[in-house]
């Protein structure tokens, strides 16, 4: 070999270098990379004891209670779009005396409403509290009513009350959201 | 989100691995072999990198996927895959590139026999392990693994621009023994690094006494990143300015640190030689522009609790919503902080025992039966360790050669090499000298080449060079 074979040789080295090539794959198939994960969050809580539907100093039943909390997450624009399907799970556990309605109310921002559900609680006894238990499944059209909330207002209402009224009416609560991004 | 996790896996495979530049390593032909081992035998008694392109260096790698595990042709499904490789992986399994360019590179004889070389380089390095744990968290959500512990500790990753300064010298001390050092000068434009995290973050469901029906809990957390060069990027405006503001650190306007590259060539006979050096030993103190963010705390998340307050008319409840926010933000605060560091460069390993036969004389011929002679071999082959401290530990390499050198003008190696990426690397490099001119490239994984999409790691060399010869 001599110095005129050299850079054939060396050009020949270079192009298989440069024949890599990338085969099989097909890239298009990004487009179809989906995140579908499935999160469990709690959601609200509380305690309402029996006394709390009962005014002692005007001596009148306060049939319906209210609370309100901002639930800013849920109208964040990226949950919008990657929200596929949320289902709020409820369980009340009475043991007051009385059947409830309980409503949920969502509101926007500017106090529109936006998503509206609501169940009625069986009643209970101090000795044996009653679970009662309600699903609301949101999806399709709805996730974008739920995703223009920012705050829910939760009502309970009892059809009547007086001073002896005893118990509390629990709730724990959940949302499971099926994401995809 | 979906575009990023493209992009990262897309990255996979197209750039190079842990700076293993396993075919470079004593391959004398090339001047760019004295940066890996400063005590190599120096056959030239000149050489002057062509500027920017003396050498080109890409390398990246990962150790659990390969592009074609993800992207394959197929009829089962994209996503069926990313779950089945996510569950296969593993925390130690890792992600990196490295790219290396030489600006300026340059080394003479002197009278004294000591062989002086210097330059500049620019090195783009990054590496981040796999965090399984954060991966099914995002990929799978809660909902399966209730109980189960997400580790947050898994969250390991640096990356590190810079600009390297560098003088070495090398002198045969004795008939055996080659021996060299270089010093280095970082100037670090940006870094970042967030390693030795802790916590988890499990959801468990509640007990009958529970507040709510899960409780979804941060234990032990102390997550940090810690950034230089950073923080005044953030107040320009647009990439044109953070470009020149990057450039601008290359000439000691950044973080500096100092750093030795040590090595020794050891002849044991006539045949047999051993090589070793370490690279990169130092350190860069970054304290100018440093911002570090950490996390630390434990909280238990129960969801809102209402209390239904007796309100009068116009009056407003209370701000669960944003005292869960501040409830949060105290247990679990974020601290911005301004705190210097040192970084430890990761030192990189080589050691190689070769053994050559065949006399080399310019005539190209080979005096097969002079096994000795003291010049050089035309053929070795011999054995090649490789390693490099990460974060999660070492990885390392190992690696069989064989060099040749063809003719006066023209010398290969090829390199069979196992690593934390496979067990099938095979590397080719060839070094052309064209009067004075000097020409090299390397590649590995060269099996894979009809399909790259199937390499787990890819590395890459390439230069030029001018080499005035010893008289």
């Amino acid at each position: 070999m001599n110095k005129s074979l050299s850079l054939p040789i060396f050009a020949v080295c270079l192009c298989l270098f440069f024949t890599a090539c990338i085969q099989d794959t097909n890239f298009d198939q990004a487009e179809d990379i989906a995140l579908t994960p499935v999160v469990e969050l709690d959601l609200i809580y509380f305690n309402l004891r029996a006394d709390q539907f009962f005014d002692t100093i005007n001596s009148s039943p306060i049939l319906t209670v209210r609370d309100t909390t901002e639930i800013k997450f849920l109208d964040d624009s990226s949950l919008q779009e990657s929200l596929k399907r949320a289902e709020f799970y409820f369980k009340f556990t009475n043991s007051i005396p009385r059947t409830f309605q309980v409503d949920f109310q969502f509101l926007s921002e500017t106090n529109d409403t936006t998503y509206v559900t609501g169940t009625s609680v069986a009643e209970g006894t101090l000795a044996a509290p009653i679970i009662t238990e309600f699903i609301e499944n949101v999806e399709g059209d709805d996730i974008l009513q739920i995703t223009q909330a920012n705050k829910v207002v939760v009502s309970v209402t009892i059809p009547s009350s007086d001073e002896n009224l005893e118990g509390t009416l629990n709730l724990k609560s959940k949302t499971t959201y099926f994401l995809e991004y | 989100m979906r575009n990023f996790l493209t992009i990262i896996l897309s990255l996979l495979g197209f750039f190079a691995i842990s700076q293993n530049k396993q075919i470079l390593y004593g391959f004398d032909d090339v001047p760019q072999s004295l940066m890996l081992n400063p005590g190599m035998k120096v056959t030239q008694k000149k050489h002057y990198g062509i500027p920017f392109l003396s050498q080109i260096h890409f390398n990246g790698g990962s150790s659990g996927v390969s592009v074609y595990d993800i992207f394959k042709d197929g009829n089962d499904n994209i996503n069926d895959r990313i779950t089945k490789k996510i569950f296969e992986m593993k925390n130690t399994d890792f992600f990196t590139a490295t790219q290396q360019l030489e600006i300026i590179n340059f080394g003479w004889r002197a009278k004294n026999e000591i062989y002086f070389s210097g330059g500049i380089y620019q090195e783009f390095d990054f590496i981040t392990y796999f965090p399984r744990d954060l991966a099914i968290l995002a990929w799978e959500g809660n909902r399966d693994y209730l109980n189960y512990e997400f580790d947050l500790g898994e969250i390991s990753t640096t990356g590190d621009f810079m600009t390297v300064y560098h003088f070495g010298v090398n002198k045969q001390i004795t008939d055996k023994l080659t021996v060299g050092a270089r010093i280095k000068l970082y100037s670090s434009m940006f870094s970042y690094r967030s390693v030795d995290n802790t916590g988890t973050f499990v959801t468990t469901l509640g007990d009958e006494n529970a507040e709510n029906i899960y409780e979804h809990t941060v234990r032990n957390a102390d997550v940090t990143v810690e950034t230089s060069g950073y923080a005044s990027l953030r107040e320009l405006d647009g990439s044109a300015q953070v470009t020149s503001e990057i450039l601008g650190r290359a000439f000691f306007g950044g973080n500096l640190g100092v750093g030795v590259d040590l090595g020794f060539t050891y002849d044991i006979n006539e045949a047999f030689t051993f090589s070793a050096s370490a690279q990169d030993v130092g350190a860069i103190f970054h304290s100018k522009d440093v911002e570090s963010y950490r996390a630390h705390g434990d909280y238990t998340l129960n969801g809102i609790n209402l209390v239904f307050p007796p309100l009068n008319q116009g009056e407003s409840t209370f701000p669960y919503y944003n005292n869960l926010e501040d409830e949060i933000e105290r247990e679990i605060p974020i601290d911005t902080l301004h705190k210097s560091y040192t970084q430890f460069r990761p030192v990189k390993f080589n050691a190689a025992l070769s053994f050559g036969f065949g006399r080399f004389n310019s005539s190209g011929a080979c005096d097969c039966l002079n096994m000795g002679g003291g010049t050089l071999h035309k053929q070795n082959v011999g054995l090649q360790f490789y390693s490099i401290f990460r974060p999660k530990g070492p990885q390392m390499a190992g690696t069989f050669f064989y060099h040749r050198r063809l003719t006066e003008y023209l010398s290969a190696k090829a390199t069979y090499t196992v690593d934390s990426y496979s067990f099938s690397n095979v590397g080719l490099g060839v070094s052309a000298d064209i009067g004075k001119f000097n020409v090299y490239i390397a590649a590995d994984n060269l099996i894979k080449y009809s399909n790259l999409a199937k390499a787990k790691s890819v590395s890459l060399q390439l230069g030029f060079n001018i080499i005035i010869d010893e008289e």
